[in-house]
């Protein structure tokens, strides 16, 4: 799981999705591992329009990192190339192997294992 | 047709859905649409799902062929089609931008994300709908990517219902429906929740295969 899916995925319980604790999920005993990608600062560009910014703070936190800035970066910020080279490292390279997801309404905890997260939900929660 | 089907010589079908007609119609659909599909998203890179991905052939035609700037996330219940779609796309050209997750239909995805959804669904109409199995070496993982209960359609109808709170303002969702789906009631069903169908695929032999586009009334 790319640390970038972790901005577009929720709680899949319906009762959940009124709530704005469903999203982010709280992450925690993460394995991360790197994994090479071919640099593209128009895909970082693009995707960064698409981001929920201070859900990205709170799971990079989660993951123990703490060096993005508060806000969303915008304007001449967007031609630092090592800014868009360190979001390509986090957001695409960077990947979870194992680890859980915590819904922060509901407090169901959901799996990733062998890089898949797990969001089916047991017969009496579906 | 021109552009290439996806290799999948490196999959097993004993416990994935084996492309099939319905999945070679939805591949000649999306590059029939191809045009409409970028000039749709002209500023914008748009995010596509795939729902219930099987072998991954779907996504990664799109992925190489058919949107080479997009991000991709898939969801299939089925353990082993998760991990198929990273090894077709990572057979077929790379999974730079691809993430697979198990995720009953787009239940946990984030509200009004995904700008492309194709859902190539369990359309055989039986007397019921499977239960998840319990194990991951059970065959059952077969019969869920076919059996739809009542009319083919219990399980599309889940998604239909669900449309309005996945898709962002703009987006373009496939459907795929076989004649004993009746297409026809989905598009009334949908135009009643505010989405516009029209026939853009088919096939006329055999089961009667169909792929309808929807999108938002204006």
């Amino acid at each position: 799981m790319k640390f970038l899916t972790t901005n577009f995925v929720k709680c899949s319980i319906k009762t959940c999705d009124a709530t704005t604790e469903s999203f982010p999920l709280k992450y925690t005993n993460c394995e991360l591992i790197q994994s090479s990608q071919d640099f593209n600062p128009d895909f970082i560009l693009s995707m960064l329009d698409r981001l929920d910014w201070s859900a990205l703070v709170k799971v990079a936190q989660d993951l123990g990192n703490s060096a993005l800035p508060p806000v969303k970066p915008e304007g001449e910020m967007l031609n630092d190339v090592n800014l868009l080279q360190d979001l390509h490292t986090l957001l695409l390279e960077t990947c979870i192997t194992e680890g859980e997801m915590t819904c922060q309404h509901c407090g169901h905890i959901y799996y990733i294992k062998n890089s898949i997260p797990n969001f089916l939900l047991p017969p009496h929660l579906a | 047709m021109s552009y290439p089907t996806p290799s999948t010589s490196h999959l097993s079908f004993d416990q994935i859905y084996e492309p099939s007609e319905d999945t070679f119609l939805i591949l000649d659909t999306l590059e029939s649409e191809q045009s409409y599909i970028l000039s749709h998203f002209p500023n914008k890179l748009p995010i596509f799902l795939e729902v219930g991905t099987g072998s991954g052939v779907i996504t990664t035609f799109t992925h190489h062929n058919i949107l080479k700037d997009a991000l991709f996330l898939t969801t299939d219940l089925n353990p082993h089609a998760c991990q198929a779609v990273k090894q077709t796309s990572s057979n077929n050209g790379g999974t730079k931008f691809l993430d697979s997750t198990q995720m009953s239909l787009a239940s946990g995805m984030r509200d009004h994300l995904i700008d492309i959804l194709v859902f190539n669904p369990p359309y055989v109409p039986d007397e019921i709908v499977p239960d998840v199995p319990q194990s991951d070496d059970a065959y059952e993982w077969l019969d869920l990517a076919l059996l739809g209960g009542a009319d083919g359609m219990v399980v599309t109808n889940v998604l239909l219902d669900d449309l309005h709170r996945i898709m962002s303002k703009e987006g373009i969702v496939y459907i795929l429906f076989c004649a004993r789906n009746k297409p026809e009631l989905a598009v009334k069903r949908l135009q009643s929740l505010g989405w516009y169908g029209i026939k853009v695929g088919e096939r006329r032999t055999g089961e009667g295969l169909t792929v309808y586009r929807f999108t938002r009334c204006a």
